[in-house]
């Protein structure tokens, strides 16, 4: 017990750095940026008494996005801790399943047929918008899971039939591409490879209930992810409906990712890399490993932004790009330490 | 060097945005610059009044009644051809890359990334943007960028017409008389080259072939230099291009190395985007059965001449170009 109640202190505590570097980073992003903006004027602005184009600046153009990042980096990262612990394998991650793909397919084929480019996105679409990437993450999981069944679903299964949908339908992707026209196979280009430039309010509105009702959702779930990651028949054995609820688990994490692909794109490795961070700092009980996991998704994320906003300025690069810059090598290191 | 090309044509498609120069870049300067201006404006001449426009995605627009610095996405050939200077360019590849053709007007103004990062355009205090096509506020970015001034789509995507833009730019800046004379006179000049080349070469076919690393494109007859030449000149084009333009919707389709070899083009105009000299491209025997190879009617013009744009200005650039090359 009391070796429990030590680990309990220390992963609270570990929270609490997290949420702090959060508010930190926060704050330097806020200041960060094409335009300056002293981080007095910062203040001013936030007690009502900034100059008009400073309050554009940074309540149009920089809160939201600093806000949706903060929030698809936490959707995300706990997806992918999900996704970890039903398939018992480390590797595994809403991007590398396919999962990311499909709900990217559907997205891109919503935005270039129903909505076409001419108009503008009407507040109708930004709210359909998850919706549409939630079918098409859900047919990339319903296929995997169908494949992977035989008489059951081994986890294993599961991540091999995962990479060959994933293959697909970024063949499938490919192939819609090809028939664009240039221009717009440059926005379906940068939009895939993660970017969350262009957003505002309405974005944040759209995307808020999802991470609201299904991170806490998570959480509650917690110990059913415990005792699947020990293995299906020490689950069964435990008195687990162990294929209930990984299908349980499974929607919850392809409706996460499917809700952040619609808004930021295919932001690749966040979800493999921020649990693992998270699981070296609080261990591997899911009760901690989640909330941990979600802000650490939330912080990467917001970093990688910032950095994605400032790098090249005033040029922009998709944040994505920056997430899979810092998150490949991760992954490599991860395989030959697997190995 | 051609997968710059290679993005600067992808680009092309994409809009830009000018913004005009005003004399200081910092608002406060500017809103004193432009009240001074505003109020020698009442003395001087009839003052133009604010005015609401209807766009081409059909955004009820205020325009200012005399806008001091216009950012203007990829529309400065329009700007120039009016006679407006943008308050800064559209570039690529972090600002080194511009529309060189138009840089005799421009080369004091600075750049803007293409895809205009809202910080950027704000940077400028712009008081009216001009969006090329509705391609480039797609996701809810319009009123984004409305947020920061008053902001006015040109065309629709599938609007390619450089006349109705210059005529709709000219509108909305309060220069539709301008843009009417810069039109006349644009269609005299080519009407006058179109009857010294009809004198000079007849119905021989002319080629225009814009060379890449890895293709060889034409225009499509009735888009960009295709336009120009084909349509504006009345000159003829080979077969090749002909058929290739009857399926290759786009400004520039690619083709075929056979189809290349088997043209009977009298006249060869080469945008070279290859970064090889002309004497060394031509040496490739695919290219030796054209007939202008043999007679030595092949001109070379660089890719950052303006054969790879259109507008008034670079429209006039490429008459020039096929008037020294064919009656010299």
């Amino acid at each position: 017990m009391e070796s429990v109640k030590h680990i309990n202190k220390r992963a609270v505590a570990s929270m609490g750095i997290l949420a702090l570097l959060i508010v930190l980073s926060f704050f330097i992003s806020l200041n960060m940026g094409y335009i300056r903006i002293a981080p007095i004027d910062v203040i001013k602005v936030f007690i009502g008494a900034g100059t008009e184009e400073n309050q554009l600046v940074l309540f149009d153009f920089r809160l939201p996005r600093m806000v949706i990042a903060l929030l698809i980096g936490a959707g995300l990262a706990v997806s992918g801790a999900i996704l970890q612990g039903v398939a018992q394998n480390g590797l595994a991650d809403p991007g590398i399943l396919g999962i990311n793909a499909g709900a990217g397919l559907a997205v891109v084929l919503f935005i270039f047929f129903v909505q076409g480019t001419s108009s503008g996105l009407g507040m109708l679409s930004i709210f359909v918008m998850p919706l549409a990437a939630l079918a098409g993450g859900m047919l990339a999981a319903s296929l995997i899971y169908a494949l992977a069944w035989k008489k059951g679903v081994t986890p294993v299964r599961l991540i091999l039939v995962g990479i060959g949908i994933n293959a697909a339908f970024g063949a499938a992707l490919i192939i819609f591409q090809l028939k664009m026209n240039p221009r717009d196979f440059m926005q379906a280009t940068i939009w895939l490879s993660g970017s969350i430039w262009a957003t505002n309010w309405k974005f944040v509105v759209a995307m808020l209930p999802w991470i609201i009702i299904l991170i806490p959702y998570t959480f509650y779930k917690a110990r059913y992810l415990n005792v699947l990651s020990l293995g299906d028949h020490t689950a069964v054995g435990l008195g687990a409906a162990v294929e209930k609820e990984r299908r349980i688990l499974l929607l919850t994490a392809v409706a996460l990712a499917g809700s952040c692909v619609a808004m930021g794109g295919g932001i690749a490795f966040l979800g493999l890399v921020a649990p693992h961070l998270a699981r070296r700092i609080v261990g591997p009980k899911h009760e901690m490993l989640l909330p941990s996991t979600a802000l650490m998704g939330a912080l990467l994320l917001l970093v990688s932004d910032t950095i994605a906003r400032n790098i090249l300025s005033p040029s922009e690069i998709p944040v994505g790009l920056v997430v899979s810059a810092l998150g490949a090598p991760y992954f490599i290191y991860l395989l030959i330490k697997t190995n | 060097m051609n997968r710059k090309v290679k993005s600067a044509i992808i680009l092309n498609l994409l809009l830009c945005v000018i913004l005009l120069v005003s004399a200081c870049s910092t608002s406060s300067n500017t809103s004193t610059a432009s009240d001074n201006a505003s109020t020698s404006e009442t003395t001087e001449t009839t003052q133009p009044t604010e005015r609401i426009l209807e766009d081409a995605m059909g955004n009820e627009v205020e325009i200012p009644a005399n806008p001091q610095s216009i950012i203007a996405s990829y529309l400065e050939d329009h700007l120039v051809a009016l006679g407006v200077k943008p308050a800064a360019q559209w570039s690529i590849a972090d600002g080194t890359s511009v529309q060189n053709y138009l840089q005799d007007s421009l080369n004091e103004i600075p750049t803007i990334p293409s895809d205009l990062p809202f910080e950027a355009v704000m940077s400028f205090s712009p008081d009216l943007i001009l969006m090329d096509t509705a391609g480039m506020v797609e996701g809810d970015k319009y009123e984004q960028y409305s947020k920061i001034a008053p902001t006015y789509v040109v065309a629709s995507d599938e609007d390619n017409d450089w006349r109705k833009k210059l005529l709709r730019i000219g509108e909305v800046l309060n220069k539709s008389d301008e843009a009417k004379e810069v039109l006349e006179n644009y269609d005299l000049k080519a009407k006058e080259a179109k009857e010294q080349l009809e004198q000079e070469i007849g119905t021989k076919p002319v080629a225009i072939l814009w060379v890449t690393a890895k293709s060889i494109y034409v225009p499509n007859v009735n888009l960009s230099s295709g336009a120009v030449l084909y349509g504006d000149l009345g000159l003829t084009a080979p077969q090749a291009i002909q058929e290739v333009s009857e399926t290759g919707t786009a400004n520039w389709n690619a083709l075929s190395l056979e189809k290349l070899a088997e043209m009977e083009a009298e006249y060869v105009f080469i945008v070279n985007g290859k970064g090889v000299t002309k004497d060394e491209l031509l040496q490739d025997p695919v290219w030796a059965g054209i007939p202008a190879v043999k007679n030595g009617r092949v001109y070379e013009y660089d890719k950052q001449a303006s054969w790879l744009y259109t507008g008034a200005i670079a429209n006039l650039q490429m008459i020039d170009n096929v008037m020294e090359s064919i009656l010299k």
